[in-house]
């Protein structure tokens, strides 16, 4: 456990010493905020508008906007994980200290995690004290949310970092990244026009449908927590197997 | 301490390394040597337990590293070629960070980084970022790394490789402090570098170990160079010299004042060819200046080696 923590304060230490996490961070604020309050969301056959013409003291438009803008994002913020270690060659070294694979693997995705809760959370909140000033806002329906968006967060990273683990250059992580979760992210609007046996399938695969169609409306349900749950085990675990693989290749 | 029991990697159809067992026993510093893609940093990452051998076993300090190898690879430190460091952390952070790695406390890490910036001479640069240091001090940090939890056994691959004069002397000279309490595998390309620090050498070519022994053995039995300069006649005494028994070839290594010669005779058995020159010498009145015996150079011993280990190699 100390050396999952070890692994964990490097990883997060080193997000805050190179500026893309800030870069990351800020530029996903301000679009969230730009997008709430003047853009609505115009995708799929539900369209919502934004603050100002909807009028309604609600985050909805914020939580449906995060599982694509997250699809981006979460890549961007993960994709030097094992990438870069094994492009700097510091894997070698990091793999020759007595520690065990999955101990790096944990310690690599909680940093992640944090830092995207980090994400979330800066985005949310300042939106929601001004919408709270504004008209009567349900604040259990944002706590509600908030808790979500990192278990939303949480299957994003674990997915993200797997496909680091599989890249050799951050570019190519980052875009691999993103269009794994984008794909899965696009599956959702499939949906309408597949069978419907089908339909159902997909939709229970995605992602996005284990927070926009509940947390994201102020809805717990304790399955979507064991999905992401099951999720980011599957993915770990993978990530570790990769990480072992290489080591026979 | 460490050892390598029949070890083969193959990368799909390149045989990386060969079969390659040997032994280093406990304070033992041996030199690893081989010409580039002989196998030795496939051997040595074998060795720190980063890649599985195809087959093959290894030991450190008794630990085998399939079956045990977080305890193997807490026995040992390891500088990778090219140190690989995060660039981006500061010196101390970096060092805390391996302490912790490696299991030790707080207070264990304190201790032992005063103990590393001491042994590697990095007072005064443990608040810098690894990536804004010279190569000769982020080798330093590297080796740093390697000694943090005071491991018995050292795996060095090129530790001097990039570096400054002045600096390679440094390393070298920290590396000779450190084989008086450790165990050291070290690779290197520099002959020099061998002849001065190992004892023992391996040499390794096309993933075969050709040669192991220490420098006098493995120069012993092969051709040996003798160094005679008297006054004579240069072309009667080359061929006087050449027709002597054990004399394997002979040329003019250079030519003084006053008719002084210098010749250079590869030889077998150099005693007795000795003795034949001795007797020449007075049998033709040639005063004899010099006769002294060229010990064979590391150089010309891996030469001979590596030569013929890539000629086993051709079918």
């Amino acid at each position: 456990m100390s050396r999952t923590l070890a692994i964990f304060k490097r990883e997060l230490l080193a997000s805050f010493e190179s500026p893309v996490a800030y870069v990351t961070i800020g530029l996903f604020v301000l679009v969230q905020a730009g997008l709430f309050f003047y853009m609505g969301y115009p995708i799929g056959p539900a369209p919502l508008p934004s603050l100002w013409a909807g009028g309604q003291a609600s985050l909805t438009v914020l939580f449906t906007w995060l599982p694509l803008l997250l699809a981006f994002l979460v890549p961007a913020l993960t994709m030097g994980t094992w990438s870069e270690e094994r492009s700097t060659g510091t894997e070698e070294l990091l793999l020759t200290h007595p520690v065990l694979i999955r101990e790096v693997v944990l310690g690599k995705f909680l940093a992640s995690w944090i830092l995207v809760c980090l994400l979330v959370t800066l985005s949310i909140m300042p939106v929601a004290w001004t919408v709270s000033g504004l008209g009567d806002l349900d604040w259990a329906t944002v706590w509600c949310g908030l808790g979500g968006a990192f278990l939303l967060g949480a299957g994003y990273v674990a997915v993200a970092q797997l496909v680091s683990a599989l890249s050799s250059h951050q570019l190519l992580a980052f875009l691999l990244g993103a269009m794994v979760l984008g794909m899965l992210w696009v599956l959702r609007l499939l949906v309408e026009v597949l069978p419907v046996s089908l339909a159902s399938l997909v939709d229970y695969a995605c992602p996005s449908t284990h927070f926009l169609d509940s947390a994201a409306r102020g809805v717990l349900d304790l399955r979507d927590a064991v999905y992401f749950a099951l999720l980011v085990v599957f993915g770990l675990t993978l990530n570790a197997l990769v990480v072992e693989a290489r080591r026979w290749r | 301490m460490i050892q390598a029991e029949g070890l083969v990697k193959h990368y799909g159809n390149v045989r990386a390394v060969e079969g390659v067992s040997f032994e280093v026993g406990r304070g033992e510093i041996v030199g690893f040597l081989g010409p580039n893609g002989a196998g030795k940093s496939t051997t040595m990452r074998m060795l720190t337990g980063y890649l599985h051998p195809d087959q093959g076993r290894v030991h450190i300090a008794g630990h085998e590293m399939a079956s045990d190898g977080q305890k193997a690879r807490a026995s040992l430190g390891y500088l990778p070629e090219s140190t690989p460091l995060y660039r981006d952390m500061r010196v101390d952070r970096y060092l805390q960070f391996v302490g912790e790695l490696r299991g030790l406390n707080r207070a264990q890490r304190k201790d032992a980084l005063e103990r590393v910036f001491e042994a590697t001479d990095l007072a005064g640069y443990t608040e810098r970022k690894i990536g804004t240091l010279s190569k000769g001090y982020r080798q330093r940090v590297g080796l740093a790394q390697a000694l943090i939890s005071d491991p018995d056994v050292l795996i060095l691959d090129e530790p001097t490789s990039g570096l400054d004069p002045a600096e390679i002397v440094r390393v070298r000279d920290r590396i000779v402090a450190l084989a008086e309490t450790k165990t050291i595998l070290l690779s290197t390309h520099v002959l020099p570098e061998v002849e001065e620090v190992c004892r023992r050498v391996i040499i390794l070519a096309g993933g075969r170990i050709v040669a192991d022994g220490s420098l006098l053995e493995l120069s012993a039995g092969r051709e040996e160079c003798l160094l005679v300069t008297f006054v004579a006649p240069e072309q009667e005494a080359l061929a006087a010299c050449a027709d002597l028994p054990g004399v394997l070839n002979c040329s003019v290594s250079s030519r003084g004042l006053n008719g002084r010669l210098r010749l250079q005779l590869d030889v077998r058995e150099r005693f007795d060819v000795a003795e034949r020159l001795g007797a020449l010498a007075t049998d033709k009145a040639w005063p004899l200046l010099e006769l002294r015996h060229d010990v064979p150079t590391l150089e010309r011993v891996f030469l001979d080696y590596t030569r013929s280990g890539s000629q086993e190699e051709k079918p």
